[in-house]
């Protein structure tokens, strides 16, 4: 059973309290670590894993790299629930904490109070080193990490990092016929995310207690990549939706709450250590599919949909589709069977979470953008 | 995940490599390691993957062997059917069962002196009798009498499609005393979705056939599991499958592929059916009450499964595409596969039977081409009518 053990501010700090309950867990680089609790569904992963998990939780000092734009926002209140502490290393161009659709005054004002922030710019590699290794921190979340260089000063300033968790990607596994995706399958040095994969290296061949977690598409409210925000628009204009090919391509999301859950669900997770994991949706989706989900979720009539063939059109730089146009799906059961991880959204829950705090609020990221579709409904509309 | 329970099994994992060892997941930079043991790998774009996500699917059957002889031997009943594409399942799980010392009796529909026993597997079992299993003939819903009386621990029906059929095995069973019943379903029974994969669970057709045995089990077996299959390929399958593509293929046709051709589908090696049967005989408690989907890990496009066969075949592919309706033919004639995604996933057999997945058709194909060509069917004369009724209408050449 868990419970949680009350800290006061002058024990937030560098040091791991050690309850006597704690158990002789696999040791990360040379500091004990005691689990997180998780307020959310733990039914299986304590009965699962059959190792002794301590009860007690012991608050971390927690340094996210990134973390006021998507997935750390809610990561990071996840985490300060959990009573840790947090900081935010971002150059403050977005403001540090914002109230999420749906979150209380008083909950967003204790967040507020306690999360702390480290203002810099990750490119200046001295910078992140002198000032990580002044700070010092127990572990450390790499959320928007692109590129191995830019790894290597946060290892550097913290030799005694007891856990490094990466945000990784799907994108980074080669293009198969066999699918799903696996964490034991060929990757793509060439791929767009190769800096992802270098990241991944670099972690394996440092020694460092490492957790890479590879999403797939994350959507959610706060998205600012428009991928479910896409469909709402046409979907609110009343507007066809201009699909590519046949429209059977099988897609995955995941709904970044999970991911959140799941990023806390493996810190301190000797189940975790130098593993990689495959975080998204317990189903995948058809593009046809999708368009349909997020007409469920919204309330909108069933679509019409057009099917175009891309390569009959040249939109220049601009996106008409936002999915890559190939099947592109992993599979979470090591989440599971290892870790004991659950979903708690399926998709059209999902995208009615994302719909109710956000695009139906009447808020968004990206205008509107009707040009491409008009090219592909204007040649199709000539040709028929 | 595969449990370790008996202390034998850590013995025989401690003799070998620490990558068999199934709950040690050691870093995925040893990926390479974990498919040099499983396949000979070439330098092709598949070969550094495993297919399995947890144990090896080497030790998950070698476990299933020992605790069999450990554990308690079970007379097994299989009532098999005299044809088509599930005819095979019954061959190699018969096989299985005797090779982990069970007992086994095959109970195959209609005469043995039938012209359908002169095609695999059927041409095949005096295998089955050399290792020791019984092989009898008749009518399932005597099968009280063709067994003589006898009672048996388990007994799978691989050959009923509704309840009609099915249901005089059942009651036989049970009131004989089996213990547990198997029933090979199919996964052809789920409602298309818009989220695949299938799932066990998924909502199924209410009126198919398999649907009412399924419930009919349900209400009425203390014991019962039922496993939805795909395709499969392997040594002694009764239906075409992969010789489909290989016949094009070796003879420099075009492979004519319905619709974008990136449907998705389930192919599985039958020995992956079998070794999910048999986990179910030998963790009676684990399958209990269970649907199963009796599939491999990982599911294959058409296009894909077309350039796997000729990769097999080391030989060039040219896959069209074409559309049914426009062509005028019906693609159940033209094309083995349905022209849908047919995706599911074994979720089920992996939580709670602990089962592996050994299914790598980059593999298994090759294996299949040897066969095909030392049977002598790439110099058979075959006829491509609906192929050239297709391609006439994409006005497609074709090598005379």
């Amino acid at each position: 059973m868990a419970r949680f053990v009350a800290v006061t501010p002058s024990q937030q700090n560098n040091q791991l309290s050690f309850s006597p309950l704690a158990s002789s867990l696999s040791d990360f680089s040379g500091a004990k670590l005691q689990c997180s609790q998780i307020q959310f569904k733990r039914k299986q992963w304590q009965a699962k894993s059959g190792s002794f998990y301590v009860s007690a939780s012991s608050n971390k000092k927690i340094l996210i790299m990134g973390g006021t734009r998507f997935i750390g926002v809610f990561l990071s209140r996840l985490l300060v629930k959990e009573g840790h502490q947090v900081t935010l290393f971002t150059r403050g161009k977005a403001p540090v904490t914002q109230q999420l659709p749906g979150e209380s005054d008083s909950d967003y004002a204790d967040f507020s109070s306690k999360i702390l922030h480290l203002k810099g710019d990750r490119q200046d590699f001295e910078f992140v080193k002198s000032s990580l290794s002044a700070q010092g921190f127990d572990v450390v979340y790499d959320i928007n990490g692109r590129e191995a260089v830019e790894v290597e000063p946060i290892l550097d300033a913290l030799p005694n990092l007891e856990q490094f968790i990466y945000c990784s990607s799907a994108g980074v596994y080669l293009k198969s016929d066999l699918l799903p995706h696996a964490e034991v399958d060929a990757v793509d040095p060439k791929s767009r995310h190769k800096g992802k994969l270098e990241t991944e290296s670099l972690l394996q061949s440092r020694g460092v207690n490492w957790t890479s977690i590879r999403p797939v598409y994350i959507y959610g409210p706060l998205n600012y990549n428009p991928v479910e925000e896409w469909f709402f628009h046409r979907l609110k204009a009343g507007r066809p939706i201009p699909i590519p090919s046949s429209g059977i391509q099988i897609t995955q999301l995941g709904h970044v709450k999970d991911l959140a859950r799941a990023f806390v669900h493996v810190l301190g997770n000797d189940k975790a250590s130098k593993e990689i994991f495959n975080i998204a949706g317990d189903k995948y989706v058809t593009f046809d599919g999708l368009a349909r989900a997020c007409a469920k979720a919204g309330g909108f009539p069933e679509p019409e949909l057009i099917h175009y063939n891309p390569k009959d059109y040249d939109f220049g730089k601009k996106k008409a589709f936002p999915f890559r146009d190939q099947h592109f799906f992993a599979s979470v059961e090591k989440s599971k069977s290892v870790l004991g991880f659950e979903n708690e959204f399926d998709l059209v829950e999902g995208l009615t979470d994302s719909y109710n705090l956000d695009f139906g609020r009447g808020t968004y990221r990206k205008e509107a953008d009707f040009s491409t579709d008009d090219i592909i409904l204007g040649k199709t509309l000539v040709s028929v | 995940m595969a449990t370790l329970s008996s202390s034998s099994a850590s013995l025989l994992f401690s003799a070998s490599s620490s990558n068999l060892f199934p709950l040690s997941h050691s870093s995925t930079s040893s990926r390479l390691s974990f498919s040099s043991s499983l396949h000979s790998s070439s330098a092709s774009l598949f070969s550094a993957s495993s297919p399995t996500f947890l144990a090896y699917p080497s030790s998950s059957s070698r476990l299933s062997s020992i605790s069999a002889s450990a554990a308690e031997k079970k007379k097994v009943l299989i009532v098999n059917t005299n044809s088509g594409g599930h005819a095979v399942i019954g061959f190699y799980f018969a096989k299985e069962l005797l090779g982990s010392g069970h007992s086994v009796t095959i109970l195959t529909v209609g005469e043995e002196s039938s012209d359908k026993m002169k095609k695999p597997p059927f041409n095949r079992f005096s295998e089955i009798v050399s290792a020791g299993g019984s092989t009898v003939w008749g009518n399932p819903a005597d099968v009280g009498s063709i067994v003589g009386g006898e009672v048996f621990d388990v007994v799978l029906d691989n050959n009923g499609k509704d309840l009609e059929t099915v249901r005089p095995v059942i009651d036989w069973a049970k009131s004989s005393g089996a213990k547990q019943f198997l029933f090979i379903s199919s996964a052809g029974i789920y409602k298309t979705t818009d989220e695949p994969p299938h799932v066990e669970g998924d909502t199924v057709k209410a009126d198919a056939g398999h649907v009412a045995v399924e419930k009919y089990l349900e209400e009425s077996f203390s014991n019962w599991a039922s496993f939805r299959p795909q395709y499969m390929i392997g040594s002694g399958n009764n239906k075409d499958c992969e010789e489909w593509f290989f016949d094009r293929i070796v003879r420099d046709r075009p492979v004519p592929i319905p619709g974008s051709g990136l449907q998705l589908t389930n192919i599985t090696h039958v020995r992956d059916l079998s070794s999910m049967l048999t986990l179910a005989v030998e963790k009676p408690e684990a399958a209990r009450n269970s649907i199963f989907n009796c599939v491999s890990n990982r599911a294959v496009t058409l296009d894909g499964m077309a350039k796997l066969c000729a990769k097999a075949a080391g030989r060039p592919v040219n896959i069209v595409h074409y559309d049914p309706k426009a062509v005028g033919v019906d693609a159940k004639k033209a094309f083995p596969f349905r022209n849908m995604h047919f995706y599911a996933e074994p979720r089920a057999a992996q939580t709670k039977l602990g089962w592996s997945s050994t299914t790598y058709l980059p593999e298994d194909l090759k294996e299949r081409f040897e066969e095909y060509v030392k049977i002598g069917r790439d110099k058979k004369t075959i006829q491509f009518e609906l192929d050239d009724k297709i391609l006439e209408a994409l006005k497609v050449p074709v090598p005379v």
